[in-house]
């Protein structure tokens, strides 16, 4: 009796030595700060010691209020939304079919595509969204590609302009003919166009054509400065390719690894039944993976309202706020300008119930609508 | 007879042809994964001038001197052993208290676990980042704002959730035998839990190492809220630092950011295998 009681005892000290300590971590950083933000959200502090500094209190549901009617957040939230098709209507069938072609052997070397295309997800998300920034940029590798190529078409218009009048032949008649391909813009370069350009050319001495024609071309090609990411109605749609790119290896991952516990025999003895690809994709692979589809539409979620450091990163949520989302809008009103810390606290748990509602949500489609596991 | 033949070669026709587009979409998309990675660190050999005249062929005198600037203004010589700090103390961190609480969850019957438990599991669902703002609040005020500490409590509670899940999933899987056995031989839980829970989970251990190394030392938006000194930033803010003022200054800027991506790329490349059975076994939401 006494020694049942020992044991008990023992047995109690040992679980709670060992539950404690990570029960002790997690509640300090995931369930005090909901406590905190609830309080907080509800209340006039605005920064300042908490305790013993100066006084603040209950204030109302106010910046609840705020919250909702502030077309910003809306903006922001949209934006969320976009994250979440994007990965659910690109990301997941994308990773989809990788997986599948990676699975059903229809292409040789499964690791090598299998590491190259997880690869952006192991890349530091600031390494990634700076290198993005710079992509897009105006005078980013994009335009230079593009502008080369409006140089050689330019170029080649010359060459044909030049070879029409015999060679290094500068007549009125041949200026005017580059002055008309330059159009209004590169006639507006010259006080008097004609006479100025024609010195221009018979500065070069005699055997440089084709000097003169890369010069020209230099000078009157069009140039394009795209504004992928300057442009307010269009600044999102870059920021959604880059995730794209980042993430669809991570769907391929969980859907390849899904698809490798499908028990091989079936699907041969399918086939030999005369079973064709379709049938196998319909009633052996798709029924066997939608618990992975639900746990990958989570995923999106999820990732979705956890997303910063790309966005932060990239565009820090401009032009004018238009790639905000939640987490950006958040950090925007604690720390940009003067901080108002109980609207960002609103805002942190709108995002929690945001995250646990859209979860609630998909689990209750998947019951309704989900096949059967196993 | 020849119907039969005729199926089977369009078949193996169609076959081919699928093959052929299978390698085509492949092909592609790896050209698109690759490039602007393989572009990023073409041009951190380039000089900023040569970079701004043309950026899309290859360096013509490659120059280290980008890197060496880039260390020195990014201060990574302090950031690079602070990264570190974070990423092994927490990962540890994660690893032991997981595996310990998974010891007690899975093989000490209690009432607690019900509750405790499921709370685990519920925060599995909960993304930290939107608690960016009262975690901001919360390390003021206990005064541990720009701590170390700070930021390994953050790291260390933000991952134990998954990793309280999959340890105690695994060590239900350890016979209950192996425990009991132990403790008619009179061990102790601690005793059992290091000679025999602890040597078994390494399977465990090594998928939670993975899922936390490359998210830890690639973190941003919690760090960036809890420290501010140069003293204990970690390499993802100092990297940052090359967006605002010195992003004109391309040379630099991209060497930075090959300085940032080498260390998980090297860790990629060494643990491919592991890291991409971790992500799997690790992307678990409900």
């Amino acid at each position: 009796m006494s020694r049942a009681k020992r044991i008990d005892r023992e047995e109690g000290r040992a679980y709670w030595t060992m539950v404690l300590p990570a029960f002790a971590v997690y509640l300090l950083v995931m369930a005090f700060p909901i406590v905190l933000s609830i309080i907080l959200s509800v209340s006039n502090y605005n920064g300042g010691k908490m305790f013993g500094g100066p006084k603040w209190g209950f204030a109302g549901f106010g910046q609840y209020a705020r919250t909702v009617a502030d077309p910003l957040f809306w903006n922001a939230l949209k934006n969320n939304a976009y994250i979440v098709l994007v990965s659910v209507f690109g990301q997941l069938p994308l990773g989809f079919i990788f997986a599948y072609i990676i699975y059903r052997r229809i292409v040789k070397w499964p690791g090598f595509w299998q590491g190259v295309l997880y690869l952006p997800n192991i890349i530091s998300i600031i390494v990634v969204g700076l290198l993005w920034q710079t992509v897009f940029s105006p005078s980013g590798p994009i335009a230079e590609f593009m502008n080369s190529i409006y140089h050689r078409a330019f170029e080649a218009k010359l060459s044909e302009l030049f070879a029409a009048a015999g060679g290094f032949n500068v007549t009125d008649g041949l200026v005017k003919r580059i002055l008309d391909l330059a159009g209004p813009s590169g006639a507006a370069m010259f006080a008097n166009p004609v006479p100025d350009l024609k010195d221009f050319i018979l500065s070069y001495p005699q055997g440089h054509l084709g000097q003169v024609i890369n010069d020209l071309a230099n000078l009157f090609a069009q140039k394009w400065r795209p504004a992928f990411l300057t442009r307010p109605d269009q600044a999102m749609l870059p920021v959604l390719f880059v995730i794209l790119w980042m993430y669809t290896g991570m769907y391929l991952i969980l859907f390849l690894a899904n698809m490798q516990k499908i028990d091989v025999q079936v699907i041969e003895s399918a086939r030999i039944d005369g079973a064709n690809e379709a049938q196998v994709m319909r009633h052996i692979i798709l029924p066997a993976l939608s618990g992975t589809m639900v746990n990958a539409a989570i995923l999106a979620i999820s990732g979705s309202l956890s997303s910063f450091a790309l966005i932060f990163a990239m565009t820090g949520g401009g032009p004018s706020h238009v790639t905000e989302i939640l987490s950006i809008y958040m950090y925007n009103k604690a720390f940009l300008g003067s901080p108002n810390f109980p609207l960002a606290n609103a805002i942190a748990l709108i995002m929690v119930a945001v995250s646990f509602l859209l979860i609630a949500l998909t689990k209750a489609l998947e019951k309704r609508y989900g096949g059967k596991e196993e | 007879m020849r119907e039969h033949l005729t199926t089977t070669a369009l078949g193996r026709a169609a076959g081919a042809a699928a093959k052929i587009l299978a390698y085509a979409v492949m092909i592609l998309f790896t050209v698109l994964t690759l490039y602007p990675i393989f572009w990023l660190v073409m041009n951190s050999f380039k000089t900023t001038r040569e970079f701004q005249v043309s950026q899309l062929s290859f360096p013509k005198s490659p120059t280290l001197d980008n890197f060496a600037g880039a260390w020195k203004l990014g201060d990574f010589g302090k950031l690079f052993p602070n990264s570190i700090i974070y990423t092994v103390g927490a990962t540890v961190g994660i690893i032991l208290l997981s595996v310990l609480a998974g010891f007690a969850f899975a093989k000490i019957k209690s009432r607690a676990t019900k509750p405790i438990y499921n709370s685990f599991v519920i925060g599995i669902l909960l993304t930290i980042q939107s608690l960016m703002i009262p975690l901001f609040l919360e390390v003021n005020l206990l005064g541990i704002y720009d701590t170390r500490l700070a930021v390994l409590l953050v790291y260390i509670g933000a991952g134990l959730p998954i990793g309280i899940y999959l340890a105690t999933e695994f060590i239900k899987g350890i016979p209950n035998a192996l425990v009991e056995s132990a403790r008619i031989d009179g061990a102790g839980y601690f005793r059992v839990f290091w000679s025999i829970i602890l040597p078994m989970s390494v399977p465990v251990a090594t998928t939670l190492a993975i899922l936390n190394v490359s998210n830890i030392w690639n973190e941003f938006a919690l760090i960036n809220i809890l420290v501010s000194s140069t003293d204990l930033k970690s390499l993802p803010l100092g990297i940052y630092k090359f967006s605002g003022s010195l992003s004109s200054d391309y040379g630099k800027q991209f060497a930075a950011l090959t300085i940032g991506m080498a260390p998980m790329l090297l860790f990629y490349v060494v643990f491919r295998k592991q890291i991409t059975k971790g992500v799997a076994a690790g992307a678990v939401k409900g």
